[in-house]
């Protein structure tokens, strides 16, 4: 008996509840992340993002192609000394 | 533009209580209630142009502040899983803590029963913790608890009888352990 009453007690223990009321300044902080976010569309965000892709694209490319052209450079010049150092004639 | 402006502000001031008090219900911490209701909010705010109108305003707001909860809990227990280690910040002890919240809304002399019943709502699973805030706290009918978790009649009076003998259960053992202290 005394456990049913405990438990019923607690199961009631809401009955009675009272709603809540949020604070004044919720209105003004819910407008203000909105506007903030507006300020920052995502469409922004978007072109950011693709216009640092294409930077680090070019980035790569132009160094591929200059390290491609100091080998070139490299055996060419291998060759030049070699052909002077073991000149035949 | 105004005129969704004036919408917006006519949404907010007629369920910024129903919103708060949802998630206070589901948070029990009054700061994690308002960042929810800000979030909300926000999200209302963006998708009022895609509301289709095929539940009521009421429903889908339901929806929404439901489905934020959960997402924050589930942040927030990813946040302490990832930080066993190391210190927990104020904001989780406090998260965690939930016998030590004193729910605004609850009379007085009733609220050391209501920290034992909420201690025992957070052990329910997701679905009929959420059944039995929204027959028990909010008042709702099943029809209209179905509605917004988009569940059969069946499903929701089997999820509210199923968190009640839940509770029973808890509670039971709980008395048993008091009285043997």
């Amino acid at each position: 008996m005394e456990k049913e009453n405990y438990i019923e007690n607690i199961l009631n223990s809401t009955n009675g509840m009272t709603p809540v009321i949020p604070s004044d300044d919720l209105f003004s902080k819910i407008q203000q992340r909105i506007h903030l976010e507006n300020k920052v569309s995502p469409k922004t965000l978007w072109l950011v993002a693709a216009s640092i892709a294409i930077l680090v694209m070019v980035n790569f490319s132009v160094l591929a192609s200059k390290s491609k052209e100091k080998t070139s450079s490299t055996t060419a010049y291998l060759e030049m000394t070699v052909n002077k150092s073991n000149q035949l004639y | 533009m105004i005129e969704n402006q004036h919408h917006f502000e006519k949404l907010y001031h007629e369920y910024r209580i129903l919103v708060y008090n949802v998630a206070l219900n589901y948070l029990q911490n009054t700061e994690d209630a308002e960042e929810i209701t800000q979030d909300v909010f926000v999200k209302v705010y963006h998708s009022l142009d895609n509301f289709n109108q095929k539940s009521s305003y009421k429903t889908w707001i339901y929806r929404i502040t439901i489905n934020q909860c959960l997402d924050f809990i589930k942040i927030k227990n990813s946040q302490k899983r990832f930080f066993i280690f190391g210190k927990k910040s104020q904001n989780e002890i406090e998260y965690m803590n939930t016998t030590t919240f004193e729910h605004p809304g609850i009379l007085m002399e009733k609220q050391e029963e209501a920290k034992i019943l909420f201690e025992v709502i957070n052990t329910l699973t997701e679905n009929q913790k959420t059944a039995f805030l929204l027959s028990k706290l909010d008042g709702m009918s099943n029809p209209e608890i179905c509605e917004i978790m988009q569940l059969s009649i069946s499903s929701v009076e089997s999820l509210i009888f199923r968190a009640k003998a839940a509770l029973q259960d808890k509670l039971s053992e709980k008395f048993n352990n008091y009285r043997k202290k």
